[in-house]
């Protein structure tokens, strides 16, 4: 079975940034540079990208530290069926 | 990253030149606000603007502010949010310092590798990296990420009379952590003891500074008092209590790598009381 992390409630996302540095410091690192996870300001918006690399780290780590639950993780054997 | 000195990005308006030079000096002014008054001190003749973050900017939560201090007419100190003192501590630099008044209106692009200049809107609306920048525009006020302002318009005017249409900071430095179960350790107890520390406040779903999970309103606009230590470190108003622990702070000093002791902490009331005698005297 896969574990993926999934976007599934955007516009609760406050661009905290705290999961793109959970993801950081899983790799060791602190900084953007190489980020798996992308947060897009768009004035009071914000847009979040996952690069599928994101799935090899611990993403349950990268759900809880979300303030507003905006990710979700989802559990499949293939990773088609939530593209 | 050089945990012994304080790394100055230094901007001149008039010839678009630019400096980035190290000061082992200026360490012991931890930074925020006495970095960036001992600064002002240096260059006090050339009226600039200074913008500085402190040793923990980008590494912890709450940690989420930076220091602006505009020297042009007396001095003016005030807080931003958003998300600019995290890709300053990721670009590489600790204060910016910007000197002169452009001919014509100028927007300024900073690279960890170097700073370019543009004259037309249109080239800066390229400029920047998604998602790993931070941009100031001056349209008809000033936005920090398209959201955050200046306490009063304070950024506006220091802005307009230097002729300074926008400013993006590129982030594209990160930092290896030596022992990432400690440093993680101490992050997300922070991160529980600040939410405990707001769980009355009201928090909500509002734009956050890059570091802060509580959405609150009051970050869209800076900050312009506050606790001297929390003001050093440049954290947020709010998070005073949690950042004004010595435990706490030297803790987080510690993890990376900074040889900061007790009473250079302690003294920073007085460093900042002893620069702003200095500085009135000079202005």
């Amino acid at each position: 079975m896969h574990k993926i992390l999934k976007v599934i409630l955007p516009q609760k996302c406050i661009g905290c940034e705290l999961c793109v540095f959970e993801a950081q410091r899983q790799l060791e690192k602190v900084g953007l540079e190489g980020a798996f996870i992308r947060i897009f300001r768009d004035g009071s918006g914000f847009s979040i990208v996952l690069d599928p690399q994101v799935n090899t780290l611990d993403i349950e780590k990268i759900q809880e530290i979300c303030p507003n639950g905006v990710f979700e993780v989802l559990e499949s054997e293939s990773y088609e069926l939530f593209e | 990253m050089n945990y012994l000195s304080k790394k100055i990005l230094y901007i001149n308006l008039e010839d678009q030149k630019f400096d980035l030079k190290s000061f082992p000096e200026l360490h012991p002014f931890v930074g925020g606000l006495p970095l960036g008054l001992k600064i002002g001190e240096m260059y006090v003749e050339k009226k600039p603007l200074i913008f500085t973050i402190g040793p923990l900017n980008g590494f912890f939560p709450f940690v989420s502010k930076t220091c602006v201090l505009e020297l042009h007419k007396g001095l003016e100190t005030f807080y931003l949010g958003g998300s600019l003192s995290s890709r300053m501590r990721f670009c590489a630099f600790d204060a910016l310092v910007i000197e002169g008044k452009a001919e014509n209106p100028l927007f300024i692009e900073i690279d960890p590798q170097g700073v370019s200049f543009y004259e037309s809107h249109e080239a800066f609306e390229n400029a920047g990296l998604p998602g790993r920048s931070s941009k100031i525009i001056f349209t008809e006020k000033v936005l920090l990420d398209g959201y955050f302002e200046s306490p009063e318009g304070l950024l506006e005017m220091s802005l307009a009379k230097r002729f300074v249409a926008g400013i993006v900071i590129n982030a594209t430095v990160s930092y290896p952590i030596k022992n990432v179960l400690e440093y993680s350790k101490i992050f997300n107890d922070l991160l529980t003891r600040g939410s405990e520390i707001h769980k009355f406040a009201k928090v909500g779903s509002f734009p956050s500074c890059v570091g802060c999970p509580l959405g609150c309103e009051k970050s869209k606009v800076g900050e312009k008092e506050g606790n001297i230590l929390a003001h050093s470190l440049v954290a947020c108003d709010f998070m005073s209590d949690l950042y004004s622990d010595v435990g706490v702070v030297f803790s987080c000093l510690n993890i990376l790598g900074y040889d900061y002791k007790h009473e250079d902490l302690e003294r920073l009331p007085s460093v900042v009381a002893d620069l702003l005698e200095s500085l009135d005297k000079k202005i």
